[in-house]
């Protein structure tokens, strides 16, 4: 019977187990999809661009880990929030403890399971259409992708139903402690946060000089090595945890003696952010930092990839290299913006590649010209003959011009003489730099294409800047999709977390705006409130977690050195991250406007 | 009409549920009317229809058909902001349950009808300092709700439901949840306002001892009213009695 009546209770608030279940198989989802991509050990050996992120991957399991404890936990006191007035309600009728525990237990379990099954599903099919869908986006072929596989199910099944189960034992504990009445008027409770201006300057100092020091040990990794990554996590933690305690409290406080709070709606605003604030500083916190790491694991993977292009130069002294240009390279070539081109021609004969001198004389092989500490390319030079037959002809460059496929090779330029009586296969190569990598890329490609195909080469050799350019565009492009991948899954969770936490105090609000309604409160503006009220507990981690991005980004510097900078260009992904979150507070706003707002009196 | 009649109702009919459905008519053919300054009193027991009265009053629900004009405004005719402006400007309102925002403090929750209609803040402090001194809650202004006893707590509602000097006060059985004493005070208090500010005042109750602080009762039952009772010179004391006789009759 009382199984009936707690079915019957879940019916009419499908709408809202509807949420709860949508977003437990997201997590649940989202958990697989990462795991299938960090376990699946084919995938990961075949990939050797994947592979170096291998450290990534471990560093973000753990993340999605904590995230996924985290949000286990304010959707489970999202349900219990919607659940405790029924149990009390059970008890009062007389339904023993024992009873109602076995219930609380079985729903908990039973909305996991179901929400873990639904969600590995979804999973294994985002992972067929979606992980596929990111990857052609970026343009990248990685071999061995599968969306089935067995350990990555496994890792996601035992990992939620086993935090369901300590959930599901933690509201058994949670509801049969409490007295039936207190379970009654659960939402009608709202304490008022002490203010202690002493204690709570100590506060700001302290969560200021904590921020710092992570910031500091971000900005110095070079120095501190890996050990300024943990540092840093407990410091902008404990750092962010103590400013939002002692600030938010102290503003609002503030806010509310001036004259602004006395008009319209404000005041109830601020008396609302002020109790809300309060018991949202833990989790404003955690959303500031899974809001910052989402956000930077987008940025920098997308800098790297979107960067390649300000680097190219340096890979190389030329463009392409092609040998006995046809007819239909001609005509390619002529759709170049060409900045330097010229033609040599070779002989070769078993190790032995010939040059003629004449050539060189004619058009000498121009050479890339680096700054004094070798990190900035400041122009292309030229050496006399003599100087270049000493150190130009060992070049990287010069080397890869002939064919490797025909085995090792040393090359020699001979006089003019010489080289009419030198016997050997005879071709030319043609080695052209354009003055723009990016604008000229497609008809690069195409070139490339034609001269890969004709003239192969060993997989490990780059010729040209393009080649080198397409095989860094592989690596970065894992770090890239690695980046959005996380950043996404991230965004989508702390988002959630933040969704459920808002919509878990709805029921208390309910009542206010009930109240409000009845006083004479216009229906738009008790909707600009709400709007005004989330958006703040949306806006104030987005707000500290650009602020951690910023700072943050100082630790990949050393990687991404001139005239690459992790700065460059974020505006942008900024922009697309802020377009995310921007949509989950409105979803969070309908539904809160959806279970919140009293219905004007129906004509 | 005269001009100072506050509340006037015609032919106010209620009927809830739809066409097709088995229908219950909560208020039928009631015919009222509240003058300028007048304490009215609206007795009945549960069910009788008084608070659906007074929710149309209110504006609050919505009459199936009839009138009712709160000084001078039809609003049966009103829609949407037009009746939230009404209950903001017009009506002033205490609830059993107090309905105080519990976020907010005495002071605020009592500015809150004047931070609707947008009033500088120094008028509104003068408003509140001068309504709280009315009803001795200076020294609780910057209290949260739950910080105060229920009487405390009705009075404050007192101040919110008076401090925009609406055209009429209605209150829902106000002394619902207040001990005998407090429920004594804040009758005393509301014959005060009623006196002094000349306000109208509109009062639902079962209680007889709440119901004889007024001047004129309406008693309801099955949603029709049955009869009415005028105070007149009688002392407090003898109009209880009078209501309890006519309670003895009329609920027969």
């Amino acid at each position: 019977m009382l199984g009936k009546l707690a079915l019957a209770g879940i019916k009419n608030r499908r709408r809202d187990y509807l949420v709860l279940l949508a977003g437990l198989t997201m997590s649940a989802a989202i958990f697989y999809m990462f795991a299938n991509l960090a376990t699946n050990q084919a995938f990961i050996k075949a990939n050797a661009a994947i592979r170096s992120a291998n450290i990534i991957f471990g560093f973000g399991a753990v993340l999605l880990i904590i995230i996924t404890v985290v949000y286990l936990m304010y959707a489970n006191s999202f349900l219990l929030s919607m659940r405790q007035h029924d149990y009390g309600l059970f008890m009062m009728l007389g339904a023993t403890r024992k009873r109602v525990g076995q219930l609380v237990f079985l729903e908990t379990l039973i909305l996991g399971t179901v929400a873990t099954a639904i969600g590995i599903g979804l999973g294994l099919l985002m992972s067929k259409f979606l992980v596929g869908f990111l990857l052609d986006l970026l343009g990248l072929h990685l071999a061995h992708l599968t969306s089935f596989y067995v350990p990555a199910i496994l890792a996601t099944a035992v990992l939620y139903v086993g935090l369901f189960i300590l959930a599901s034992v933690f509201n058994l504990f949670r509801l049969t402690r409490t007295t039936v009445l207190k379970l009654l008027h659960s939402d009608s409770e709202a304490n008022q946060p002490q203010v202690k201006p002493g204690r709570q300057f100590i506060q700001a100092i302290l969560g200021i000089l904590s921020l710092a020091v992570g910031y500091w040990a971000l900005a110095n990794i070079k120095m501190l090595m890996i050990s300024a990554i943990p540092v840093a996590l407990v410091t902008i933690t404990i750092g962010t945890y103590l400013l939002f305690k002692a600030t938010i409290l102290m503003v609002i406080r503030q806010l509310r003696r001036t004259a602004w709070s006395k008009k319209h709606l404000n005041g109830f605003l601020l008396g609302q952010l002020n109790f809300r604030v309060y018991n949202y500083t833990r989790m404003l916190t955690i959303v500031s930092l899974l809001f910052a790491m989402a956000l930077g694991a987008i940025t920098v993977g997308s800098g790297y990839h979107r960067q390649l292009p300000r680097v190219v130069d340096h890979f190389s002294g030329y463009s392409v290299a092609l040998h006995n240009v046809s007819g239909k390279e001609e005509k390619l070539i002529d759709q170049l913006h060409v900045a330097h081109q010229a033609t040599y021609t070779q002989k070769r004969q078993g190790k032995v590649v010939a040059y003629n001198a004449d050539e060189f004389e004619r058009q000498p092989f121009e050479q890339q010209r680096f700054s004094k500490n070798g990190q900035k390319l400041i122009g292309y030079d030229t050496q006399s003959l003599k100087a270049f037959k000493k150190s130009g002809i060992k070049e990287m460059d010069f080397m890869a011009l002939a064919l490797t496929s025909a085995g090792p090779y040393a090359p020699q330029i001979l006089s003019a003489s010489q080289f009419k009586q030198q016997k050997g296969t005879k071709m030319t190569v043609t080695v052209i730099r354009v003055t723009n990598f990016t604008r000229d890329m497609a008809v690069l490609k195409k070139l490339n294409k034609i001269e890969t195909s004709r003239f192969a080469q060993p997989s490990y050799m780059t010729v040209g800047s393009y080649q080198s350019f397409e095989m860094m565009t592989g690596f970065f492009g894992g770090f890239e999709f690695i980046g959005y991948f996380l950043g996404i899954a991230f965004l989508a969770m702390l988002a959630s977390c933040l969704m459920f936490k808002i919509l878990s105090g709805a029921p208390g609000d309910k009542q206010r705006y009930r109240m409000l309604f009845k006083i004479g409160v216009r229906q738009s503006k008790m909707r600009q409130g709400i709007a005004k009220e989330i958006g703040i507990l949306f806006l104030i981690p987005g707000i500290m977690g650009v602020i951690d991005v910023l700072f943050g980004l100082q630790m990949f510097k050393p990687l991404m050195a001139s005239p690459m900078s992790p700065y460059l260009g974020i505006g942008s992904t900024f922009l697309i991250f802020i377009g995310l979150y921007v949509i989950y507070y409105f979803i969070t706003l309908a539904l809160y406007w959806r279970i919140v707002l009293p219905q004007a009196t129906n004509d | 009409m005269t001009t100072n009649t506050v509340v006037s109702v015609n032919g106010l009919e209620k009927t809830y549920g739809k066409a097709n459905e088995r229908q219950y008519r909560a208020l039928k053919d009631i015919n009222l009317t509240v003058e300028q300054g007048e304490f009215v009193g609206i007795m009945g027991a549960s069910g009788s229809g008084k608070t659906t009265l007074l929710n149309m009053l209110s504006t609050l629900d919505v009459p199936t058909s009839g009138d009712v004009v709160v000084n001078g405004h039809d609003v049966t005719q009103m829609r949407g902001n037009q009746l939230a402006d009404f209950r903001a400007q017009e009506v002033g309102f205490i609830f059993q349950d107090f309905n105080l925002l519990e976020s907010l403090t005495a002071e605020e929750n009592i500015g809150l009808p004047l931070a609707l209609q947008g009033t500088a803040s120094q008028v509104m402090d003068q408003a509140i300092y001068e309504v709280a001194a009315t009803l001795s809650i200076s020294d609780l202004l910057q209290k949260y709700p739950s910080e105060l006893s229920g009487g405390q707590k009705q009075r404050v509602a007192a101040a919110r439901a008076i401090v925009h000097h609406p055209a009429i006060l209605m209150g829902d059985e106000p002394t619902g949840a207040l001990d005998s004493t407090s429920a004594r005070e804040l009758l005393d208090l509301l014959t005060t306002i009623n006196r002094e500010q000349a306000m109208s005042v509109l009062l639902v109750t079962h209680d007889p001892f709440s119901a004889s602080f007024c001047q004129r009762i309406l008693f309801i039952k099955d949603g029709e009213i049955g009869s009415e009772l005028r105070r007149g010179d009688q002392d407090r004391r003898e109009f209880y009695q009078e209501i309890l006789n006519e309670l003895g009759t009329f609920n027969e």
